[in-house]
């Protein structure tokens, strides 16, 4: 059996299974009711796929703080983040996100719960962002800057001609994968009701009573914004790979 | 070219190097030996300038080899070929000779392709360093290093990651490269090569020269040191 089909047979076995257990619990299987709700559940898709790009951007850039306090010559700084990274790997982020939004935000007289909920999420994140920069940084040898020394290249030209671009290729499969773990913890959100993908469905659920078409089509369109972003991630795994 | 090594010593965790005191002139192939350890890498980066001695001083045609002139004139061929892994082999040459040497990109990419062909490359030169073979990367490295018409090329070890094959494929090449009349020195650990291409050999023991002189002081070693080192490495 080749790749190509063995890969066929492999979905073909995933459908038939979700064919399986639509059919044991319904016998008019059908997404009419949701087409009235088209534009509300393109709204959640639409706020899921934007709230997890800005969580992604804050958390780059959070990462990038927290990878050069990281690396600082005060100890301290080092400590702190040792410290915040081994709290937020040990936290849940459903705990992370609560915590956030009614313990720490109302501290600060923020009732926002969006604003804290993704807040949650960006922070949660940065310790991830902030192991790829490390990565990426530290695979830049030191011989490689030897060369460039004596090559006599200048500092803006090391950054822009060879660290930058090789930062980039090693950065970027990572922090796909990064955004891809957003993408789902977003999902979590709605214990916050924001009106993202998780929550929108739910709201339609709830109005057509057509459950097992709901989370069928929930599971679904959270795979249509994940798969292609994780194929998309391979393909420049290899391209770029130095 | 006259080489000036004056009471050089130095101390790291790696290699130590113990007043060393030589001065190399009118040699235009020399060759450093020694264990792993014995200060012989430490030595020839010193001579690059690419390491600062703990004290003492090394000249090359009376210039302190510290002086960020004499660095624009050095070439020098890492262990593992060091390209820019991002690059083509040819870009690799053609990157450093347009933003340092400020030459145009045609003059660069001619001035790339007359190396890469010197060092039989021209087939591979479009291709990234972790798509060809050990031993092609570090001519393209040799080729890079010659590209900037260096007057001395320092070779480190440049086959101890290759295979018997492909050292022998490297180090041809480089014999090849004597008509340019340049000044080599190099670090190896094979002899054969030091017998076939050096014209003066030093010998490196615990940061110490313990031995020096033509090629032939290799078949007659005089001390116990060079003895058991050329045991080993036969």
């Amino acid at each position: 059996m080749n790749k190509f089909t063995s890969y066929v047979l492999a979905i073909l076995t995933v459908i038939a299974f979700m064919v399986f257990v639509v059919v044991r619990q319904t016998d008019d299987f059908s997404f009419a009711s949701f087409y009235i709700y088209t534009d509300m559940i393109l709204t959640g898709m639409g706020n899921t796929i934007l709230m997890s790009l800005i969580t992604l951007f804050g958390s780059l850039i959070l990462g990038f703080i927290f990878y050069l306090l990281s690396i600082s010559k005060f100890k301290y700084f080092n400590a702190l983040i040792d410290v915040l990274t081994e709290i937020i790997y040990g936290t849940p982020l459903i705990v992370f996100m609560v915590v956030m939004t009614f313990l720490i935000g109302p501290a600060f007289n923020t009732y926002k719960r969006v604003l804290m909920g993704s807040l949650a999420l960006t922070f949660y994140m940065t310790p991830y962002m902030k192991n790829v920069y490390k990565s990426a940084i530290s695979s830049i040898s030191d011989e490689q800057y030897m060369a460039m020394d004596l090559f006599g290249f200048t500092s803006y030209q090391k950054y822009r001609y060879i660290i930058i671009p090789q930062v980039v290729r090693i950065l970027m499969p990572p922090m796909m994968n990064n955004f891809s773990m957003i993408i789902k913890g977003s999902a979590l959100l709605y214990v916050l009701s924001y009106n993202e993908l998780f929550f929108a469905i739910r709201v339609v659920q709830s109005k057509t009573f057509a459950f097992i078409e709901g989370y069928v089509l929930m599971w679904g369109l959270y795979l249509i914004i994940t798969i292609p972003l994780s194929q998309v991630t391979k393909v420049i795994e290899r391209k770029w790979a130095l | 070219m006259k080489i000036d090594i004056r009471h050089v010593s130095h101390t790291s965790d790696v290699e130590v190097l113990d007043d060393v005191n030589i001065t190399f002139d009118k040699h235009t192939s020399i060759a450093i030996i020694g264990v792993s350890g014995s200060g012989k890498s430490t030595l020839i980066r010193m001579m690059a300038g690419l390491e600062k001695p703990t004290s003492g001083d090394i000249e090359v045609d009376g210039i302190d080899v510290q002086d960020p002139l004499y660095r624009k004139h050095v070439g020098f061929v890492f262990q593992n070929h060091n390209l820019f892994p991002h690059l083509t082999l040819k870009k690799n040459i053609t990157l450093v000779l347009e933003k340092t040497r400020h030459l145009s990109s045609k003059i660069a990419s001619d001035t790339a392709d007359k190396y890469l062909n010197l060092l039989h490359l021209s087939d591979q030169k479009d291709k990234l360093p972790r798509n060809v073979s050990g031993g092609q990367a570090q001519r393209a490295s040799i080729a890079r290093a010659l590209s900037i018409n260096p007057e001395i090329i320092f070779l480190d070890e440049p086959t101890s990651s290759l295979d018997p094959i492909l050292t022998d494929e490297v180090l041809n090449a480089v014999e090849e490269l004597r008509e340019l009349g340049k000044q080599f020195v190099f670090v190896t650990h094979v002899m054969s090569f030091v017998q076939d291409f050096a014209d003066y050999v030093i010998f490196m023991d615990q940061g110490k020269i313990v031995e020096q002189g033509k090629p032939s002081i290799l078949q007659k070693p005089k001390t116990e040191e060079l003895k058991s080192f050329m045991d080993k490495v036969r």
